[in-house]
C-alpha cells in the first residue's frame, strides 16, 4: 500500500519534471511557428496582393490585422476569431475589403476537428463560401437547400453541423465588434 | 531465451503488429493517406514504444502489480508529450497532418501490449530490441499502406508526381474506404506469403521419404 503511493507519486512527479523541461526549451520554437503559420494565413486572405504586410490594430479584442501591399496602399483587415468547436477552439482569421462591407474570405489557422469530417472547414470548398458575404448581417448556415449567398447562407458540412455552426457563430459574435472597432481605430 | 535477431525480427514478419496481430488499427487506418504521414506516425510511434519499453523493463520489479497500469498509461503518455512537441517545433507541416493522431499514441495498444506481453517479463536489451522491431514492423506497414494508397489516390510517392497530369487520381484511395480496401488486400497478400513461405521451410525441414 505505502510502496504503490510512493512509487506512483514519485512517477507523476518525475514525468512532470520531464515535460516541464522539454515544454521550456521548445516553446519558443514552436511560437516561431506559431506566428509564421498565422503570416501565411495572412498573406492567403489577401492572394494575388503585391508584397503583402500586416501590422496588428491597436484594439484589445478581437485581434484586428491591417493589411497593406508593397505600394503602401490598404489591402483590407483581418479579424482573429476564435470559435468553439466540437473538440476544441478554432482558431480562424475574416478578411474584410478596406471599406468594411463585404468579407473577402477565411482562414483556419488551428482547429482539431475530427479529421474528414469537422476538419474539412480546412478545405477551400467550404471556406470559398464565405467570400462575398455581407459582414455588417448575422451568417447562417443550412442544410439539405441550396444556400442563398446574397441572404449570407453558408452550406454546413455533412455531419459536422457542430463544426459549421461554431464557426458561422464565431464569425457573427465578432465581426460586428470588429468592424466597431476598426471604424474607431481608423478614424 | 531467444536469440536477439529473433528478438527483432519477429516484430517485421512472424507477429507483424498490422498484418499479423492486427494492432494500431486507428492510426494504420486514418493517416495513410501519403508515405510520409506513415513514416511519421510509425517513427513517432516507435519512439513511444522504445523508450516506454525500456523504462517499463528496468522498473518491473519497482512497481506495484495493482499500479502497473497507471503507471505505464503515465510513462506512455509522458513520451507522447514528448514526441507531439518535437513534432511541433521541428516538423510543423508533419504536425498538421498527422493532426490528432499523434496524441492519440498514448491508446496505441501496440505499446501497452508489448509492455505487458515482453517489457515486464524480460531484461532492458531485449525489451528495447523487441520494441524496436515492433516499432519497425509498424513503420514499414504504414508506409506500405501509405504508398499504395498515395500512388493510386494521388498519383505520386513521397510527393513526386508519378503519371503527369494525364493521370485521373482513384480518389476513393485517400478517402477512408481506401484504407480498409487497401489493408484488406495487402493483409490478405502478406498472409499468403508468410503461409506459403510456412509450407516450404516445413518440407524443406522434413526428409524425403523414399
Amino acid at each position: 500500500m505505502k510502496k504503490m503511493l510512493i512509487v506512483l507519486t514519485l512517477v507523476m512527479a518525475l514525468s512532470g519534471l520531464v515535460l516541464a523541461g522539454t515544454f521550456a526549451a521548445l516553446t519558443e520554437r514552436i511560437e516561431i511557428n506559431r506566428e509564421r503559420a498565422l503570416q501565411a494565413s495572412l498573406a492567403a486572405l489577401f492572394a494575388g496582393a503585391d508584397e503583402p504586410s500586416f501590422d496588428q490594430l491597436d484594439v484589445a479584442d478581437p485581434t484586428i490585422y491591417r493589411g497593406t501591399d508593397g505600394a503602401g496602399d490598404l489591402l483590407g483587415y483581418a479579424v482573429r476569431v476564435v470559435a468553439s468547436g466540437y473538440n476544441g477552439p478554432i482558431s480562424m482569421l475574416v478578411g474584410l475589403t478596406p471599406e468594411l462591407d463585404e468579407i473577402v474570405g477565411l482562414q483556419v489557422v488551428e482547429n482539431i476537428e475530427t479529421p474528414g469530417l469537422g476538419g474539412r472547414i480546412t478545405e477551400a470548398g467550404f471556406r470559398s463560401q464565405f467570400a462575398g458575404l455581407d459582414p455588417t448581417r448575422a451568417l447562417r448556415s443550412v442544410r439539405n437547400i441550396e444556400p442563398d449567398p446574397s441572404a449570407n447562407q453558408v452550406q454546413a458540412i455533412s455531419s459536422a453541423t457542430i463544426t459549421t455552426e461554431a464557426v458561422v457563430a464565431g464569425i457573427n459574435q465578432k465581426t460586428p465588434d470588429a468592424i466597431e472597432a476598426i471604424r474607431r481605430a481608423e478614424r | 531465451m531467444k536469440s536477439m535477431s529473433y528478438e527483432f525480427t519477429k516484430g517485421l514478419v512472424k507477429n507483424n503488429p498490422v498484418f499479423v496481430q492486427v494492432l494500431g488499427m486507428c492510426p494504420t487506418l486514418a493517416v495513410t493517406t501519403s508515405v510520409v504521414n506513415g513514416l511519421g506516425m510509425g517513427m513517432a510511434t516507435s519512439f513511444v514504444l522504445v523508450s516506454a519499453a525500456l523504462i517499463a523493463s528496468i522498473m518491473k520489479s519497482l512497481v506495484p502489480g495493482e499500479v502497473r497500469i497507471p503507471v505505464y498509461a503515465v510513462i506512455i503518455a509522458t513520451f507522447v508529450t514528448i514526441a507531439d512537441l518535437v513534432l511541433r517545433a521541428f516538423f510543423p507541416p508533419l504536425s498538421v497532418s498527422l493532426g490528432p493522431y499523434v496524441p492519440l499514441i498514448v491508446v496505441n495498444c501496440i505499446i501497452m501490449g508489448r509492455i505487458e506481453a515482453f517489457a515486464t517479463r524480460n531484461g532492458p536489451l531485449p525489451s528495447v530490441v523487441d520494441a524496436l522491431g515492433m516499432g519497425a514492423g509498424f513503420t514499414l506497414s504504414l508506409m506500405v499502406l501509405g504508398a499504395v494508397r498515395e500512388i493510386f489516390g494521388n498519383g505520386s510517392i513521397f510527393g513526386f508526381d508519378l503519371f503527369g497530369p494525364s493521370f485521373n487520381p482513384v480518389l476513393v484511395m485517400i478517402m477512408p474506404a481506401g484504407a480498409f480496401l487497401t489493408l484488406g488486400v495487402l493483409m490478405a497478400i502478406f498472409n499468403a506469403v508468410k503461409e506459403s513461405s510456412k509450407t516450404v521451410l516445413i518440407s524443406a525441414e522434413k526428409p524425403v521419404e523414399a
